[in-house]
């Protein structure tokens, strides 16, 4: 079938798009060569910085996410594909105040490869950096073998966190042990209904069948949970949040942060029912739902199905997920509550 | 027999041809198990190789190659950019600057030399399903063939195309295609097929500027 989408030349996809995105958002980000997206009060910065690497056509993340008390640079690749090393070296020194750089990196054979060959040539530089890795899917490997899996949407909170932490005026070795409590304590689960087309290509990935969904897809949809008939949303949403609560070793009286994350093509109505039955089970299970994002933030093109994601929480890391940021996709005002841009 | 600075310029050219007649099938086989851009990504490699051949000035052969593995290192294509950069800069590693034709010795070398290279930054080796299936026993070969360029280069592209053949065989252990586990049999890696390809350009390219007896 043809692919129906609202492009120009499939070459441009990524250019045209940042360049759209840096117009929309010109108020808090700068695109700058190299396909970097940068915090406009980058200049200003007296603290550790983040930095983040990611391919395209995941809008609104990563770039969505810089801004004030989250990402200062996201390196930007192509469609679907991680940035260079050399350029994502260049994002780190753009971003370096002095203070120290964080650097996320999700757990993607492409991103992972740059991101390792960045952080040796940024040594070489000696440049003051810290690399943190999300590997949160449950889908794919034990906890014990956590190095395998797949970087999904918790890079966003993390992120969050970590620009807080960073905000907050940590050090840099301080901000990344944050960042790496709150990513070893977090796990996901997606879920696909409907493949995604690649916007350069044309080529639909992973479809599943008609009355089919998977459970325990990576971020484009790829499979390796398997195939199984489609399920109401309650059902869906308890088989989901059952692995989470055993992966976590969640218990009665705990606090979770709590995500559903559209990936492009489910519509919010749904996320809510299924959110809806997901508070009605923690609050069964007497666990607490102390932070919340129900929306979509980490998408793969018209991919229709969702990912589930949970943390467990305490007052440090909540006093960091409510802290103000202002960035395009997200936005706190910091009074506590926090209510804005969906988030909890 | 020595491969001259004009040999190696066709080989590459050969590469980048190659490259660019199966990017979307290269695409077509990553949309299996990947995310279905691996075309996408060697289509701009191979760009990048031509536009630099035409745009080449009097740059030793270090330099040339060393080039093409920065140029891959800057392009954006996930994991390909960073295998094939560290690939290509892995091949200029023994040369000197003023070696300006490469004998059997320096030839051999230089593959070994990137073998090396990959073996930094990657774990895959030989049954992972990867591009080492190819890369691995086509240097292997290489090392093996005897003192002649043009036999060394069609030693690694045989063996570069059996090693190809075997990842039909095998299940990923790396990179997206690995949570398919055994539902990748039959089909074979695609960064071996452009792996595969890249050995077969060299062997062409050298061919078809080097008079055979």
């Amino acid at each position: 079938m043809k692919m129906k989408k609202f492009i120009n030349s499939p070459e441009n996809l990524t250019k045209e798009l940042l360049e759209g995105f840096a117009a929309a958002h010109r108020d808090l980000v700068t695109l700058k060569p190299g396909n970097m997206v940068v915090n406009n009060r980058l200049e200003k910065a007296s603290r550790v910085t983040v930095v983040t690497l990611g391919g395209a056509g995941h809008e609104p993340a990563l770039s969505g996410f810089v801004g004030e008390g989250m990402l200062d640079v996201s390196v930007v690749g192509d469609i679907f594909a991680a940035p260079g090393p050399i350029t994502c070296v260049d994002a780190i020194k753009l971003a370096d105040r002095g203070k120290g750089v964080l650097f996320v990196v999700l757990n993607h054979a492409g991103d992972m490869l740059a991101g390792d060959m960045a952080m040796k040539l940024a040594e070489k530089e000696g440049l003051h950096v810290a690399k943190v890795v999300t590997q949160e899917d449950v889908s794919n490997a034990p906890r014990e073998h956590s190095d395998d899996r797949r970087g999904l949407v918790g890079c966003v909170p993390t992120f969050k966190i970590a620009g807080a932490a960073a905000a907050a005026g940590g050090s840099l070795e301080e901000v990344a042990a944050v960042a790496r409590r709150f990513a070893n304590n977090m796990a996901t689960l997606a879920v696909a209904v409907r493949g995604a087309t690649h916007p350069v290509t044309g080529i639909t990935l992973d479809d599943p069948g008609e009355d089919e969904m998977e459970i325990g897809v990576g971020q484009h949809g790829e499979g390796g949970g398997g195939r199984q008939p489609m399920k109401s949303a309650d059902e869906t949403a308890e088989i989901m949040l059952n692995v989470l609560l055993d992966d976590l070793s969640i218990r009665a009286g705990e606090k979770v942060m709590l995500i559903l994350n559209g990936a492009g093509a489910t519509t919010l109505m749904e996320l809510f029912i299924v959110y809806r039955r997901c508070e009605q089970l923690l609050k069964a299970k007497n666990v607490a739902i102390a932070a919340n994002c129900v929306g979509e933030i980490l998408t793969a093109q018209e991919q229709a199905g969702f990912q589930m994601f949970l943390a467990r929480m305490d007052d440090e890391l909540l006093r960091y997920w409510n802290a103000p940021c202002n960035t395009p996709y997200m936005k706190k005002v910091g009074s506590g509550t926090g209510h804005s841009g969906g988030t909890r | 027999m020595l491969l001259t600075k004009e040999d190696l310029f066709s080989m590459f050219r050969f590469v980048a041809l190659l490259w660019q007649q199966n990017t979307l099938r290269l695409s077509e086989i990553d949309s299996r198990f990947g995310d279905g851009d691996h075309g996408v990504t060697i289509g701009k490699m191979a760009a990048m190789i031509l536009s630099r051949l035409n745009e080449r000035q009097d740059e030793s052969v270090k330099d040339f190659i060393k080039s093409l593995g920065s140029g891959c290192l800057e392009i954006a294509g996930g994991s390909a950019g960073p295998l094939y950069g560290v690939l290509l800069e892995g091949l200029a590693g023994p040369l000197s600057d003023d070696d300006n034709e490469i004998n059997a010795a320096t030839l051999k070398a230089m593959f070994s030399s990137a073998r090396s290279a990959l073996f930094e930054i990657t774990k895959a080796r030989v049954g992972d399903k990867t591009l080492m299936d190819v890369l691995i026993p086509a240097t292997e070969a290489a090392e093996k063939a005897p003192d002649d360029v043009l036999s060394i280069l069609q030693a690694a592209a045989a063996a570069a195309s059996l090693g190809l053949q075997e990842t039909e065989n095998q299940v990923s252990k790396f990179g997206r295609a690995r949570n398919y586990g055994e539902k990748t049999l039959g089909t074979p890696d695609v960064g071996a097929v452009s792996t595969a390809l890249l050995f077969k350009g060299f062997q062409c390219g050298a061919e078809e500027h080097i008079p055979q007896y």
